[in-house]
């Protein structure tokens, strides 16, 4: 595993007091916190900070820290063969594991050689995200979840151990929808209750809907004759092809509604499919073309600047 | 391993969770929790007197999202328990505002 130095996460020396361990940790938290900052890098930095705090501010968990000794973060590590023994009462193998799970195996060692071995301890939960396309969202889908938990195997070793199965996640889900899984989290201890897994579903982004709850929207470019005229024009939706009636007049940015046409809701109904009109102009004209758009010139009284006047 | 539907719960306004499951789900006390329906930061389904006097409230299972990030902020910022009902009308406003930009962001 590799060497993490604690003091070094929160900013502190390593002679510093509780008190100014607390402090370090809380300025860190306002500026890391996952919940509080927009930073990405801010949850992975938190955890770094968290964990840094939990040990360093119980007494006894910074005293068997301090005992390692003092080396490079991210140098290769082992603690000396009798550490965890004396600090736990339980022998680790120290393979697999990482410089986290070091500290809290201690903890629950500690609990152990204070005979609450029987307290039951719930498992961690754990939150994952899973990218969906639209399709699947649609349909419904399979998918694998894969993490791995750290757990004592039949010895009371500690190891970090793969979670592996398959969710189906039901048509009707939405963007950023989060769903719980009882009982797939870390493992509980002594009979406690097994974490829970909290789901979050995230789209990606598709190349032609963008989508709100379980409202779809698609913009439709429609030429400027078909807008004055009105047209009927094919639309593409997720269950294939449906031919939409553009009333004569349409203007860019009109909302037209196909009733139905959105994504399916968990009660079996659906939500609306809504076209957003883009009038395009050709790039280049035919000679043709500008003839016949400069006879529209001359002759059309039409002023869309009517109201500057 | 499949896992059938029934392991898996929604987090949304269409599904209930009861006071219980909230409680063990959560990381808060039913106490804290009683003190944000008393005060009005988290809002039962069914507040009558006797759901309340019953503890047989029930609240839409997209709760369960704001109220463990509250759990988290508590504990992370040793927060005490006359600020969890602000900081959950503050976190339940940002998840709405949150919403409305990602709608109006859509349809622009």
């Amino acid at each position: 595993m590799k060497f993490k130095d604690y003091y070094e996460t929160l900013g502190v020396a390593r002679t510093a007091t509780v008190d100014e361990i607390k402090k370090a940790y809380r300025k860190l938290a306002h500026q890391y916190h996952p919940d509080v900052t927009k930073d990405p890098a801010g949850e992975e930095k938190f955890k770094e900070i968290g964990e840094a705090y939990a040990t360093l501010k119980d007494k006894e968990k910074r005293a068997a820290y301090d005992e390692l000794g003092r080396h490079p973060s991210g140098q290769e590590f082992k603690p000396p063969p009798n550490w965890a023994g004396s600090q736990g009462g339980q022998e680790y193998s120290f393979e697999d594991v990482d410089f986290a799970d070091l500290f809290a195996g201690f903890s629950k060692g500690r609990q152990h050689s204070q005979q609450r071995h029987n307290m039951p301890i719930p498992g961690q939960d754990y939150e994952l995200t899973t990218q969906i396309t639209l399709e699947d969202a649609y349909q419904g889908i399979t998918v694998d979840l894969s993490f791995t938990v750290p757990e004592h195997d039949h010895q009371g070793q500690l190891k970090r151990v793969p979670h592996t199965f398959k969710a189906r996640i039901p048509k009707g889900v939405t963007n950023g929808q989060k769903m719980l899984l009882r009982g797939k989290g870390g493992k509980g201890f002594h009979g406690g209750p097994d974490g829970n897994l909290y789901l979050n579903i995230s789209f990606i982004p598709h190349k032609l809907f963008r989508v709100v709850e379980h409202d779809l929207f698609i913009d439709l470019p429609l030429t400027p004759w078909e807008a004055a005229l009105g047209a009927t024009v094919k639309v593409p939706t997720l269950a294939g092809e449906v031919n939409l009636k553009v009333p004569a007049g349409t203007s860019s940015g009109q909302k037209l509604r196909i009733s139905k046409r959105g994504m399916p809701k968990f009660n079996q109904e659906h939500g609306d499919l809504y076209a957003v009109t883009q009038i395009v102009v050709p790039t280049s004209l035919t000679d043709k073309d500008r003839e016949l758009l400069q006879a529209l010139a001359s002759s059309s009284t039409f002023n869309p600047r009517a109201h500057f006047e | 391993m499949q896992i059938d539907q029934t392991e898996l719960i929604w987090l949304d306004e269409h599904h209930e969770v009861s006071l219980d499951e909230l409680i063990e789900l959560s990381g808060l006390s039913q106490q804290e929790l009683n003190h944000l329906v008393e005060i009005g930061a988290l809002a039962p389904n069914n507040p009558t007197e006797e759901d309340l006097a019953a503890s047989e409230l029930r609240f839409n299972s997209h709760c369960i999202v704001s109220i463990r990030t509250l759990a988290r902020l508590k504990s992370d910022f040793e927060l005490e328990q006359n600020a969890l009902g602000l900081t959950l009308v503050f976190l339940e406003r940002i998840r709405n505002l949150e919403l409305q930009l990602r709608g109006l962001e859509s349809t622009k």
